[in-house]
């Protein structure tokens, strides 16, 4: 019978492959910029990953906040114009602005 | 429909075929007053209403338009423009007024909707107004700007109202 062996040249090799394996690099978490102009989320549908950021960015002269549709999850505060406001983002979600309900977005988590 | 006529009529030179003429001045005076009016009719709404989403209609209405008068007046003292009074933004105020007074006559429920529906028709007419009359009719580029970034609130206002009015109609 016959018995494999290895030179420590190829346990070098097996372990470093391990290792790229075990701690491969997590993708980075990307920062995604949602403007609000003319009384709209732009853009209006976005897909990103767990862990993103978004930013939302008042254009507009009026006042706005991004608040997750049930009202129970997240909501920004007043983004009074050119203010802006960041969150991680972990799971898909519907929202709109409170003072002006006609505007909606969505984010879907892939 | 109706404030558009205002508009329109108050406005008429001689001759109906010709376009109405406002100077810049003038433009900036009524985009303030009408502005202004629906700003009054929101600290009414205030004073008399009881439904939560009416109040909070008529606190955005304030905080928004309260916005676009800042920006305006902002806008007019850069250009060096002193707004002139004129017979539209005072046939404007004249039927506010009226308006105010039939509002006042009316509590609870009848407020609400008299207040909503009144909301839906002044949006209606004002941007109406705004996109035939007061943008072709401003001569600086600014406040021309100024008027066409106004619309799409308008617009969401509009859609605001008639979405109340739905709700109040269902009751």
């Amino acid at each position: 019978m016959k018995t494999l062996k290895l030179l420590p040249v190829d346990l070098s090799l097996l372990g470093l492959m391990l290792l790229c394996t075990t701690f491969a690099p997590l993708p980075k978490p990307k920062v995604h910029t949602i403007e609000i102009s003319q009384m709209q989320f732009k853009p209006a549908a976005l897909v990103v990953s767990a862990g993103d950021t978004l930013v939302f960015v008042n254009k507009d002269m009026v006042s706005h906040n991004a608040t997750e549709q049930s009202g129970t999850s997240w909501k920004s505060p007043t983004l009074a114009s050119g203010d802006s406001w960041r969150m991680a983002i972990t799971k898909s979600a519907a929202y709109y602005c409170t003072f002006h309900p006609t505007m909606k977005g969505e984010v879907k988590v892939e | 429909m109706g404030i558009l006529l205002y508009f329109a009529l108050l406005a008429a030179p001689a001759t109906a075929q010709e376009s109405p003429k406002l100077s810049d001045a003038e433009v900036a005076s009524v985009a303030v007053i009408a502005n202004q009016i629906d700003i009054d009719q929101a600290r009414l709404a205030q004073e008399r209403s009881e439904n939560e989403a009416v109040l909070q209609f008529a606190q955005t209405m304030i905080n928004d338009h309260e916005a676009v008068i800042k920006q305006a007046t902002d806008l007019v003292q850069k250009l060096g423009v002193t707004p002139q009074e004129n017979a539209v933004g005072k046939q404007l105020q004249a039927n506010a007024a009226k308006t105010a007074k039939m509002l006042q006559t009316k509590s609870g429920a009848a407020f609400d909707k008299a207040y909503v529906d009144n909301e839906v028709a002044y949006h209606q007419a004002v941007i109406s107004a705004v996109k035939d009359l007061l943008i072709p009719e401003s001569e600086n580029e600014e406040l021309r700007g100024l008027l066409e970034s106004i619309v799409p609130a308008l617009q969401a206002h509009l859609e605001h109202a008639q979405m109340l009015q739905n709700q109040l109609n269902e009751k």
